[in-house]
């Protein structure tokens, strides 16, 4: 049977940001045309499609990956590979720029503009405690460990739908972050 | 690109006594991958065929393009059209069929279409009836393609294919959509693959279109609540599409927005396309049709029970 | 943007240039060029049957037929090729009807059947002049090559014709001669367009084709054709030797006399004495024609004669091209007009 030309893109989808070094298109020298990264899809993660891509770019991010300057893949050629609308590619890209994390170059592409704000340690140090707080008191609750992640995922989620279409937030762009919770 | 690429009102198609499709009410934007989703026998391929102009309606009217007649010239050049199973003259080989392609077009863009089918690997002196159903897929599709077309109709393009000449297929149909921004308009009964495919719904069934919107507001404006099956009654002021019920616990899928306030007791979650999808299949007295304005906080429209 | 407003139609179609009818000739060409190819090989090969098999007619009817008549000429010619002569005839009558139905059968049948249509009448040159440029070529080309067919069938008549074996009018050689057969084609291919239309199966198409032509054809050669022009009437025997006969009839003292009339008659003539004029052998003295002219019945005769050939031809060539051009319209009609 015929083997389509075509799915030696697909194949390349089923690597991880982490394959980028292992996809065969580059070497560990310095990086040549193209993206460093290449965006998979889970589709049976339940996350919506573009904020998986979003995701990933983060990922890449705080790895190391992407370095500010970099080119996102374009959005032809992520659409090529993975059979993904290109409106979702473009949201995508849109709030990632909203975050102030890439920009795009008209005629060029969407370049990463920015690293992840690391958030300081004492803060860290301070999130972790109160989480072991509330942790506690549900657990006093009844909610055993599947209840704590449902109920923990839900409010999440919550949070991230009330906060989607509201613009800036605090935390982008190594701008001081606030408290924590 | 603020054009409709289809436009349908008061659209029926009657075979004989039976009505194919009744009172149809269709607006789809220009700059989309629609997805016309519905169960067999529902009219998908009845309405595909009324707006590429192989078929005449039985009442109301369908225009293309911006306000064109279906079927007339202008229409047959900027619409390609892909019926189901592909039909291709199976004894012409591919080289042949390009050259008929362009000696029926205006507009034919030979060195793209030859530069597709090398790259997929379909040889040109083969004729079409022995290429695999994926070859043929693509074939017809780079034949509709190279016409340079405004909007590429697919009649249930890839149901017959396995998943890897789906998958391809697909990704050859958005690309174009990326690169041209040609307008898709697909019909399909396979649901899951739909969130990643269309950013355009619409649902027929039973002959009428009963959904009909972009994906994002369609999810944005629908919840599912879940809580006791004891109060799942009480919901008389909220427009509710569909309940499945258990002994103590019910799921409502609701017509809301993330923020509307969740009854006490209850908890919401969004809901995927699939599932929004399969519940109004189950509920033919529902449906979902844009209202007089667009955006998220449109009153619900049309939604009857 | 609303969703239920309709903007005004653009101009119709502003500025798209049809797309041109050669482009449609190479498209018609390419797809029924193994048709036309095997129509082309099949009437290649009666020709060259007729051409050699003429060539020996000619021959043996220069040879011994001067004078017509001879003993020589009922051997050598007459006997040796007159019933290859008659055979070929009645076989070369379904030829128009083949040809027809099997370029004609299948050009909308085929499309129909397999769904091509989908393809090929969403393409930017529309239906209706895919059907045209379909349609009009294909019959051109069959109407010519039948029209140079008949040429060669003429000239391999000829030696008959001029033996005074067969006369024009015949209904073997009637619709083989002229412009008929070229006619008759046309109508064929006519014929099969249209079934193939309504039908939309090929095979069905081609035989539904085989089975209206004959029955057209039996029709207009047994019945039709004579009423074209009033025949000419006369009584009596003197009638040139090529004319058409087309009634016989008696009457007495003016009034039409019935046939069992005249069979009842006949049964004295058959009591009649004969004369004996060899060893075993008798003679009736009187033919039943004259038997009865004797007896005060008047022979009349309806005919054509031969002057009317010609006459004929174009009347028959002339309807026939005006019920092609009919059943054509009428098929592009009906594409114009059909649902998926």
């Amino acid at each position: 049977m015929d083997i389509d030309k075509g799915s030696t893109q697909a194949d390349r989808s089923g690597g991880s940001p982490a394959g980028a070094d292992g996809s065969g298109t580059q070497g560990g020298g310095p990086r040549g045309p193209g993206s460093p990264i290449e965006f998979r899809l889970d589709a049976a993660s339940g996350v919506p499609t573009y904020l998986q891509l979003v995701h990933q770019v983060e990922h890449a991010l705080r790895l190391g990956y992407l370095k500010p300057g970099d080119q996102l893949p374009k959005v032809r050629d992520v659409v090529a590979s993975l059979a993904i609308n290109p409106n979702t590619v473009l949201k995508a890209y849109k709030e990632l720029e909203v975050k102030g994390l890439a920009a795009g170059r008209p005629g060029q592409g969407t370049f990463v503009q920015a690293t992840l704000s690391q958030v300081a340690l004492p803060e860290l140090a301070g999130l972790h405690k109160s989480l072991l707080g509330w942790l506690g008191t549900a657990d006093a609750a009844g909610l055993d460990q599947d209840g704590i992640v449902a109920l923990f995922t839900s409010a999440l989620r919550d949070f991230h739908e009330r906060r989607g279409g509201m613009g800036d937030r605090p935390g982008a762009a190594g701008a001081e972050t606030e408290g924590a919770a | 690109m603020s054009m409709n690429v289809i436009e349908a009102s008061g659209l029926g198609k009657r075979y004989g006594s039976t009505w194919a499709l009744r009172e149809c009410m269709l607006a789809i934007p220009a700059g989309h991958v629609a997805a016309l989703v519905g169960p067999n026998g529902a009219g998908k391929t009845t309405l595909l065929n009324l707006a590429v102009g192989l078929a005449e309606p039985s009442a109301g009217a369908v225009t293309v393009l911006g306000g064109y007649p279906a079927g007339s010239a202008a229409a047959l050049d900027g619409i390609a059209f892909v019926a189901q199973d592909t039909p291709l003259y199976q004894n012409l080989p591919a080289a042949d069929m390009l050259h008929l392609t362009r000696n029926l077009n205006r507009r034919f863009d030979q060195h793209y279409a030859q530069a597709r089918l090398a790259e997929l690997g379909i040889p040109l002196n083969r004729k079409t009836g022995k290429l695999s159903g994926g070859q043929q897929a693509q074939l017809a599709l780079t034949l509709g393609l190279a016409r340079r077309p405004r909007l590429l109709v697919l009649d249930e393009p890839v149901a017959m294919l396995d998943p890897l000449a789906r998958h391809d297929f697909m990704a050859t149909v958005l690309a174009a959509a990326a690169d041209d921004g040609v307008s898709v308009v697909l019909s399909s009964h396979v649901l899951a693959e739909l969130e990643r495919v269309a950013d355009y719904l619409i649902l027929l069934s039973r002959g009428r279109v009963q959904v009909a919107g972009e994906v994002e507001d369609l999810l944005a404006s629908h919840r599912m609540l879940t809580g006791p099956a004891a109060e799942a009654d009480k919901f008389a002021e909220r427009p509710v599409v569909h309940v499945r019920r258990g002994q103590a616990q019910a799921h409502l899928l609701v017509r809301a927005t993330v923020d509307d306030p969740v009854p006490p007791g209850w908890e919401a979650h969004p809901v995927g396309l699939e599932e929004l999808t399969l519940a109004y299949l189950r509920e033919p007295g529902a449906g979902a049709l844009p209202g007089p304005a667009r955006g998220r906080d449109t009153q619900p429209s049309e939604v009857t029970r | 943007m609303t969703a239920l407003t309709m903007p005004a139609r653009p101009k119709h179609d502003a500025g798209l240039r049809p797309v041109p009818w050669r482009r449609m000739g190479w498209v018609t060409w390419r797809q029924h060029r193994a048709a036309l190819a095997g129509v082309a090989a099949f009437l290649g090969a009666l020709a060259v049957y007729l051409w050699l098999t003429g060539l020996q007619m000619h021959h043996a009817e220069a040879a011994y037929c001067h004078p017509a008549g001879s003993l020589g000429c009922a051997i050598n010619f007459t006997g040796r090729y007159g019933e290859t002569a008659i055979l070929v005839s009645i076989a070369l009558q379904a030829v128009p009807a083949l040809i027809g139905a099997f370029i004609g059968g299948p050009v909308l049948a085929r499309e129909l059947e397999t769904g091509t249509f989908r393809f090929a009448w969403t393409q930017g040159i529309g239906r209706l002049r895919w059907t045209v440029g379909k349609l009009v070529p294909l019959a051109v080309a069959v109407t010519a090559v039948a029209g140079a067919f008949t040429v060669l069938f003429a000239w391999y008549n000829q030696p008959w014709a001029a033996a005074g074996y067969v006369i024009p009018f015949s209904v073997r050689v009637f619709d083989l001669l002229g412009v008929a057969f070229a006619a008759w084609t046309l109508a064929a291919f006519a014929i099969g367009a249209l079934a193939g239309m309504l039908i939309r199966r090929a095979v069905p198409a081609i035989a539904a084709t085989l089975a209206v032509y004959a029955g057209l054809a039996f029709a207009t050669g047994l019945w039709l054709r004579q009423h074209y022009t009033t025949p000419l009437v006369t009584h009596g025997t003197n009638l040139p030797g090529s004319a058409w006969i087309i009634n016989h009839w008696y009457t007495k003292g003016g009034r039409l006399v019935s046939q069992s009339a005249i069979s009842q008659e006949l049964r004295g003539y058959h009591h009649a004495p004969r004369t004996q004029v060899g060893p075993n052998t008798f003679q009736t003295v009187l033919d039943p024609v004259r038997y009865l002219t004797q007896h005060g019945y008047t022979n009349w005769t309806s005919y054509q004669p031969a002057s009317q050939f010609w006459p004929f031809q174009w009347i028959e060539g002339g309807w026939l091209l005006a019920l092609s051009v009919l059943l054509m319209a009428a098929t592009v009609w009906l594409v114009r007009r059909r649902a998926a």
